[in-house]
């Protein structure tokens, strides 16, 4: 081990990567999910969220339910909100004053719950309170029912149903300055929503668990008394995006550990078979002397097993402390309250037995081979391996025959040791495939956020209106400097249904030769909106179970209209499953109180201010809410700024994994060839003449292994995106040309770079030695 | 041929000392050389294990440097060259052969003598070579399809593909049965007396000793004896 310092110290690294990332992608998981789970239970989140129809007797008879352990009947209303000069649509929850609510909880980190003696005070949610500064004593206007009202804030608090600031389902994302909740006493929200009475019940079994046949009795029960929406935990938009978090350190732990533990199990077993080819004299002799097999085959199983356990336990460790970091740093991200990391030994077991099952797998078949030698062979000098034909280039294209000698050393080099050749070609598809894993996420989340946010979001803002919008208010937008275009449009919530299933989702309307939107067809290329039908995101498919040409009811829950519709065709959309309708048919069914529409989307003249538009937008008649889609874009690039940090981490072990494998290969390569490279420096071979000899090698066998490592790359790209995959974000790999050039590209300097130290060890090759060892 | 006493020596040693290691460690592997070689003679330098013998052929060939004095061969001070000096030096000015063979086992017979012969510009004098050594017939076979005594021979072949001033041989037998180890010796003699080809071979065995030109005996590194064999014996009367 002491003379393979090198490669031991490659495999132990290898391996030590591998169980490093599985035990703090696991952990992470763990520490993750235990978070949540505890908030859940702390906080008593809602397992079932019942919108509309007739609540108070749900409530009872789902109080009376078995396994429920509490409901709390409550308003929720969207409004328009005014913090200084901003204005957007957010969102008021009724709370109990004086005590928290049975279910749904709040976590108020300064000042303190609202009082029965504060009726105008308000409690800000955390995230709306960062984006906005907000702090105790500041106040935010709401528009309710009864026209503007001016709230005080008397606390700031955290909910679990805001852990992920999201709106709903479809509007995951939202930028920080286009969203907010306030909490405030079920008075003062029933006040603003304009209700008599709650317009929602949480429901909450007990232990928090989660029950499937109680919350489909429930949710029939719901349906049957007209609610208008059904959520459970897992449909609850935070908890839904923040389980795709939890879903995707799981995934990790899996994918990149098993490259590379299978990498460093590659790299041993080229690294056992060389010694033991080396060694077979020795062998040989020992077996002659007395040696048992058991004794040969242990000798050699040490060093696998050393080199596992060394990278095990030390990434065991590795793990635990990243799990713990990993776990910190994303809940601080997220501001979620509850943190819960442990040390799993478990865990640490796994990663452990991880570690040394590899190496010693890796060394046993090479160990086991050795004892079966016979000892009178095994000290017979034996003929050199590869010898005795042409590769197989050669044998396919005959002119290559005619290629000066080294060339033609070269490519039979290739093919020398087959088995090395094919664990180099392996190394280098699984590094391929966990940096196109990595950076395909990259490429796919660019190209799907500019898709979203320049081809089919094509406004610059949308305006939320008081009302139904009208033909002055309108005009009045047009006219105002720094628009160049503007059109009115609907933005619905509605819940679909089509053969017993039924969705909730927002109904977008606009014309039909609309400009703000982009209709991105299934398989790309554009559309245009039918016009009687809908078009609709295409996760809506499996949803409801529709196909093109089927039906698909329509309703808008508190608005009492419902109509029927065609689906003439689904769209490729990255974020969230809408459908869209003409505004025509749209206008025809609601009638005079819609207008025109209650949204309108403006897009700018080039260069204008546009915190000036902002401000010039909002302060126009009717406007209640403004939304920036440049916000949003920058929004989304900031969440992703963590996103690609771990990305870049990950690019940074494929390179490690990759040379490593590289280094191992190339170390049994030139070592298994130390007598031919002391002739042929002997005979006055230059040292650049046979570095290139041996770069060419090295690059040949590199170079077959990135074609199969591409398309293995990009195909496991495929499936891991995939499955993070759901209505709210649509992962289609999206790969560019130049990425996997560059991928290929970044192969073959990591290739270049591996091989330096071995042709360092070339060049100060004490050939006198070498070839003195060899006579002796 | 007999070899052309009257000429300039084309090996010349002075005072060539080579110690590995220092202080309490140090190895005296050659203590003072003092040696001259003429062209065309067969020489055979005699010792047992550890006398210096395979650290003197070293040197000579510009394997590896000398600790001290001068070594002169085809008219290049060896002493005086560089990493890249005696790269090139190995290249146009010795031939060696080695006890194993050491060929490339991936090319033919001939690639393998080709491969050294491009050194010098003269890939064309390959088949010619193998022809010389009487492996015609076997250009095209790989190491492995190939004897023991041919595999040496193939390697003598490369070994004068360069065009060598001096062939150097480390136990050229070494490997090899009698009958093919006389076969080899027998035409290494055969290059040196109808050639003109300056050969030195180095070697344990007393026996080889009788077909050489001049005997050099070496212990303890350092250059014991050196006697001039009137009458050398053919390689295939040796016995061993």
């Amino acid at each position: 081990m002491r003379r393979q310092r090198a490669s031991f110290l490659a495999i132990a690294l290898t391996i030590f990567l591998g169980v490093a990332l599985f035990g703090a992608s696991y952990d992470a998981y763990r520490n993750l999910d235990s978070s949540y789970k505890r908030s859940f239970v702390e906080y008593r989140f809602a397992n079932l969220t019942v919108t509309g129809g007739k609540l108070r007797r749900l409530a009872r008879e789902a109080r009376a339910a078995p396994g429920v352990a509490a409901v709390q009947e409550r308003t929720q209303a969207d409004l328009p909100l005014h913090v200084g000069r901003d204005e957007f649509l957010g969102r008021v929850v009724g709370l109990p004053a004086g005590r928290q609510p049975a279910v749904d909880q709040v976590e108020v980190e300064s000042g303190a719950y609202l009082r029965p003696s504060q009726p105008d005070g308000v409690l800000v949610e955390k995230h709306m309170a960062d984006a906005f500064d907000l702090e105790l004593g500041d106040t935010v206007t709401a528009v309710g029912a009864g026209g503007p009202l001016k709230l005080r804030i008397v606390g700031v608090a955290s909910s679990p149903e805001y852990f992920w600031p999201a709106r709903s389902r479809q509007d995951i994302l939202p930028a920080p300055k286009d969203f907010g909740v306030l909490f405030a006493s079920e008075g003062l929200a029933r006040r603003l929503a304009g209700a008599r009475g709650p317009n929602q019940a949480a429901i909450y079994y007990a232990g928090g668990d989660e029950d499937a046949a109680l919350t489909a009795k429930l949710s029939r029960a719901a349906t049957g008394l007209g609610a208008g929406e059904v959520l459970t935990r897992a449909d609850q938009p935070s908890n839904s995006a923040l389980q795709q978090d939890v879903k995707s350190f799981r995934e990790l732990a899996v994918l990149f550990p098993l490259l590379f533990l299978t990498a460093a199990a590659l790299a041993t077993g080229v690294l056992m078979r060389r010694l033991v080819t080396a060694q077979r004299p020795t062998i040989g002799m020992l077996r002659a002397c007395g040696r048992s097999r058991g004794e040969v085959v242990a000798h050699y199983l040490t060093f696998g097993v050393v080199a596992g356990l060394a990278g095990g336990v030390l990434g065991a460790a590795a793990g635990i402390g990243l799990a713990g970091a990993a776990t910190d740093a994303y809940t601080n991200e997220l501001s979620i309250p509850i943190t819960l990391t442990s040390i799993s030994p478990l865990t640490a077991l796994a990663g452990v037995l991880f570690g040394l099952f590899t190496g010693a797998l890796a060394a046993a078949l090479p160990a086991f081979a050795a004892a079966r030698v016979p000892p009178a062979e095994a000290m017979r000098r034996f003929a050199p391996r590869g010898a005795g034909r042409l590769s197989l280039a050669e044998r396919l294209l005959p002119p290559l025959r005619r290629l000066p000698v080294r060339w033609r050393m070269t490519i039979r080099g290739v093919g020398r040791n087959p088995r090395r050749s094919l664990s180099t070609i392996l190394g280098v598809v699984l590094a391929l495939t966990l940096i196109l894993v990595s950076w395909g996420m990259i490429d796919t989340t660019q190209i799907l956020v500019d898709r979203q946010y320049n081809e089919i979001d094509r406004q610059d803002a949308e305006l939320y209106f008081r009302g139904a919008l009208d033909r002055a208010e309108m005009r009045r937008l047009r006219r105002t400097p720094g628009v160049a275009e503007a059109e009115a449009g609907v933005d619905l919530p509605v819940a679909l249904r089509a053969d017993g299933r039924s969705y909730q989702t927002a109904l977008k309307g606009f014309d039909r030769g609309t400009t703000m939107h982009g209709f991105r067809a299934e398989g790309g290329g554009t559309t245009e909106l039918p016009a009687a039908g809908l078009l609709a995101g295409e996760a809506l498919g499996s949803k409801l179970g529709v196909g093109v040409g089927d039906e698909i009811e329509v309703s808008a829950p508190g608005t009492g209209a419902s109509a029927r519709a065609r689906l003439d065709g689904f769209l490729e959309e990255p974020l969230g499953t809408y459908v869209y309708a003409p505004l025509g048919p749209i206008r025809r069914l609601a009638g005079p109180r819609l207008g025109l529409g209650n949204v309108a989307y403006v897009r700018y003249a080039p260069g204008v201010d546009r915190e000036a538009m902002r401000r010039r937008l909002s302060a126009l008649p009717g406007v209640v809410a403004f939304g920036d889609s440049n916000a949003l874009l920058d929004t989304v690039n900031e969440y992703l700024g963590l996103f690609y940090a771990f990305v870049g981490i990950m690019l940074l072990f494929g390179a490690a994994m990759a040379f490593a494998l590289l280094y191992n290969s190339i170390q049994a390569n030139l070592a298994e060839r130390a007598v031919e490279v002391a002739t042929l420096r002997a005979a006055g071979i230059r040292f650049r003449s046979l570095s290139r000899m041996i770069t060419a090698e090295n690059v040949i066998v590199t170079a077959v292994g990135i074609v199969p490592g591409l398309i293995v790359g990009v195909e496991v790209s495929r499936l891991f995106l995939a499955s993070f995959g759901s209505d709210a974000f649509s992962f289609d790999l999206q790969i560019r040309a130049s990425t996997l050039v560059l991928s290929a590209v970044a192969i073959l300097v990591v290739s270049l770079l591996s091989e330096l130290p071995g042709l360092r060890a070339v060049k100060r090759l004490d050939i006198a030695e070498v070839v003195r060892e060899r006579a002796a | 041929m007999e070899p052309d006493r009257a000429s300039e020596p084309v090996v010349v040693l002075r005072g060539v000392r080579k110690t590995y290691g220092e202080g309490a460690v140090a190895v005296h592997a050659l203590r003072g050389v003092e040696l001259e070689i003429l062209p065309e003679e067969f020489v055979v330098l005699l010792g047992p294990s550890g006398s210096g013998k395979t650290t003197l052929l070293n040197l000579i060939g510009g394997i590896e440097p000398a600790s001290e004095g001068e070594i002169v061969v085809g008219g290049s001070d060896v002493t005086e060259l560089d990493e890249e000096g005696r790269t090139r030096f190995r290249r146009e000015t010795v031939g060696f052969v080695f006890q194993f063979f050491n060929l490339i086992p991936t090319l033919t017979a001939l690639e393998n003598v080709e491969l050294v012969a491009e050194l010098g510009g003269g890939a064309e004098r390959a088949p010619e070579m193998l022809e010389r050594v009487g492996l015609g017939d076997r250009m095209d076979h790989f190491p492995a399809q190939l004897s023991g005594g041919e595999q040496q021979r193939v390697a003598v072949a490369r070994a004068l593909a360069g065009g060598p001033r001096v062939l150097l041989g480390d136990e050229p037998t070494g490997a090899l049965d009698l009958e093919t180890g006389r076969r080899v010796l027998g035409l290494l003699h055969e290059l040196s007396h109808e050639l003109g080809q300056t050969v030195l071979l180095v070697t344990h065995n007393a026996a080889i000793a009788r077909m050489a030109d001049r005997v050099l005996r070496m212990r303890d590194g350092r250059i014991v004896g050196d006697e001039r064999n009137e009458a050398p014996l053919a390689a295939e009367r040796l016995e061993w």
